[in-house]
C-alpha cells in the first residue's frame, strides 16, 4: 500500500475516516462497542437544557435555595440531582437590573453540560467567540436582544475547567406560579445570557 | 485504563473528573488585589487568550486549587496551581472605544499573574 | 501557542448565526466521534488539555474551515498516532478495505474483483487522511 500524500484523492469524509477509526478501537479493544449507543443517547435525549430551566425554576421560587447556588453552584445544582462531566466546578451568575451575564468560551467551546447539554454551534462558532468579548452588546441585539445603556454587560470567559451558568431574572407577572410552569419559561440561550426569558402566550413557549 | 463497558458510561459521565487539587503552597492573592495578565506567550498550550496578556485587573475570588493544563498538555503533569476569578475593565483590554460600563471575567491560573506594581 | 483558536476579539468572521431547532447531532458521523472522543478519553489515551492542543495545531486554514467535530476527530487521530495506539498507516488501511468492501457490495460483484473497478484504482475519497 503506498504511502499517503501520493495520490491526488480527496481525502477521506470524516464518516469514514470515524467508522476506520472506532472499528480499529473496537477490534484493539480500547472501546466498548455497547458504549456508544449508551454515550449518544445519554447527551443526544437526555441531558438538556430542561435540567438548567429546573434550578433556575427552584431557585426563583426559594429563595434559600437561590443563596445557595449562587454560594456554591456545584452544590446546590446537584441537590437536584444535576452534576458530573464538564460541570464538575460550577458557578451560577446572577442576572440582575443592573447587571448583565453572558458566557463563552472563546478558546474551544467549554459548556455546563449536565445543566445545558451540549452546546449549540453558534456557541462554537468563530463569530460567537471572537465577537462577544469586544463587542457584546451589539452581538446581544444581532440576537435579539436589547439591554438598557445603564446595564453593566459581564462576559465570562470559560477559559478554566469552571463552568458557568446564568440565573435570569424572573419575569414579572410570575407570582404564584408552579415550578414546572416556571421552568418552561427558561430557554438555553436565557441560561447563556443570550436571551431573557418572557411570558408566552399559554402553551407557546418554545425556548430555545 | 480498560475500556468504559456499557453499563459504566452513566455513573462516569455524573461522576465526571473535577480538575480541582490540592495546592502545597498558600495562593499568593486575595480578592479585590489588583494584578496584570503576564505578557507571555508559550508556543505550547496555554489557557491565557492573548486579548488579557499585560493587561490589567482585579481579582475576584480565589476558586481554589486547580490542575494546570499548560503542564498538562504536554505529560508533564498536573502541577496544581491556585485560581483566580480575575475582572478586566472593557476599556483596559479594547480602548476608548468599548462601552465604559462593560467588563470581561476569566479565570486565570496564579502563574499568569503578577501583582500590579512589581518591576 | 498564539494560535488560531485564539480567536477573543478578532474582527472580519462575520455574523452569528443561530439555527432555530438545530439538532444535536447533525450528521450519523457525529454520533461517532462524540462518542469515540468520550470513550477514549474515560480509557485513559489521552486528557482533555492534550485533546484541546491538537485542536489548537490544526492548520488554521483547516480550522476555520472544518466543523467542531472534525476537530474532536483531527485530535483524536493526531493523539492516538502519536501515541501509537492507533497509527494513521492502520487508519488509511481501514479506510480502503471499507470503501472497497463497500464499493464491492455496491456493484454487485463477484468475490474475486474485490476493488470493484477495471483498472484496480481505489474508490474515490480512500487516498489519503489528511495530514496535520
Amino acid at each position: 500500500m503506498k504511502p499517503h500524500g501520493t495520490h491526488t484523492d480527496p481525502p477521506p469524509s470524516p464518516a469514514l475516516r470515524v467508522q476506520a477509526l472506532e472499528s480499529l478501537l473496537i477490534e484493539k479493544g480500547l472501546i466498548d462497542p455497547g458504549a456508544i449507543d449508551e454515550i449518544v443517547e445519554l447527551f443526544e435525549h437526555r441531558i438538556g437544557p430542561r435540567n438548567g430551566a429546573r434550578v433556575v425554576a427552584h431557585a426563583w421560587s426559594d429563595p434559600r435555595y437561590k443563596e445557595r447556588l449562587l454560594a456554591n453552584g456545584t452544590q446546590a445544582i446537584a441537590e437536584l440531582g444535576i452534576g458530573g462531566m464538564q460541570g464538575e466546578d460550577m458557578v451560577v451568575l446572577e442576572n440582575t437590573p443592573r447587571v448583565h451575564n453572558v458566557v463563552v468560551c472563546t478558546l474551544c467551546s467549554c459548556y455546563p453540560w449536565p445543566t445545558l447539554g451540549l452546546p449549540p454551534n453558534w456557541y462554537k462558532s468563530a463569530p460567537y467567540r471572537a465577537r462577544i468579548v469586544i463587542e457584546p452588546r451589539r452581538v446581544l441585539a444581532e440576537l435579539g436582544l436589547e439591554l438598557a445603556a445603564e446595564t453593566e454587560v459581564r462576559v465570562w470567559d470559560s477559559n478554566a475547567e469552571i463552568r458557568y451558568m446564568v440565573l435570569p431574572m424572573r419575569p414579572a407577572g410570575t407570582e404564584g406560579w408552579s415550578e414546572e410552569r416556571l421552568a418552561a419559561l427558561v430557554s438555553r440561550d436565557a441560561m447563556i445570557g443570550t436571551a431573557v426569558p418572557t411570558i408566552e402566550p399559554r402553551g407557546g413557549a418554545s425556548p430555545r | 485504563m480498560p475500556a468504559l463497558p456499557r453499563d459504566q458510561v452513566r455513573g462516569a459521565v455524573r461522576a465526571g473528573a473535577s480538575a480541582r487539587a490540592e495546592v502545597p503552597t498558600a495562593p499568593i492573592f486575595k480578592a479585590g488585589e489588583r494584578v496584570i495578565a503576564r505578557n507571555i506567550h508559550p508556543i505550547g498550550h496555554t489557557r491565557l487568550p492573548r486579548y488579557v496578556r499585560g493587561k490589567h485587573g482585579i481579582v475576584q475570588r480565589h476558586h481554589g486549587g486547580f490542575v494546570f493544563a499548560d503542564t498538562r498538555a504536554h505529560g508533564l503533569g498536573d502541577q496544581p496551581q491556585h485560581l483566580y476569578s480575575v475582572r478586566f475593565e472593557a476599556r483596559e483590554l479594547w480602548g476608548e472605544g468599548a462601552i465604559e460600563r462593560n467588563a470581561l471575567y476569566l479565570d486565570l491560573w496564579e502563574s499568569y499573574l503578577e501583582p500590579e506594581g512589581s518591576s | 501557542m498564539n494560535g488560531i483558536h485564539d480567536l477573543g476579539g478578532m474582527h472580519g468572521l462575520g455574523p452569528v448565526v443561530r439555527e432555530e431547532n438545530e439538532p444535536v447531532f447533525r450528521e450519523e458521523w457525529e454520533r461517532h466521534v462524540f462518542a469515540v472522543l468520550n470513550l477514549t478519553l474515560a480509557a485513559g489515551q489521552y486528557n482533555v488539555d492534550e485533546l484541546r492542543h491538537a485542536i489548537e495545531r490544526m492548520d488554521p486554514a483547516r480550522y476555520l474551515q472544518t466543523s467542531y467535530y472534525e476537530h474532536w476527530l483531527h485530535a483524536a487521530e493526531d493523539l492516538l498516532d502519536a501515541k501509537g495506539v492507533v497509527t494513521r498507516e492502520e487508519l488509511l488501511r481501514r479506510a480502503v478495505e471499507i470503501t472497497q468492501r463497500s464499493s464491492a457490495a455496491a456493484s454487485g460483484t463477484s468475490h474475486s474483483q474485490v476493488s470493484g473497478a477495471p483498472n484496480g484504482s481505489r474508490a474515490p475519497g480512500a487516498g489519503r487522511l489528511p495530514s496535520e
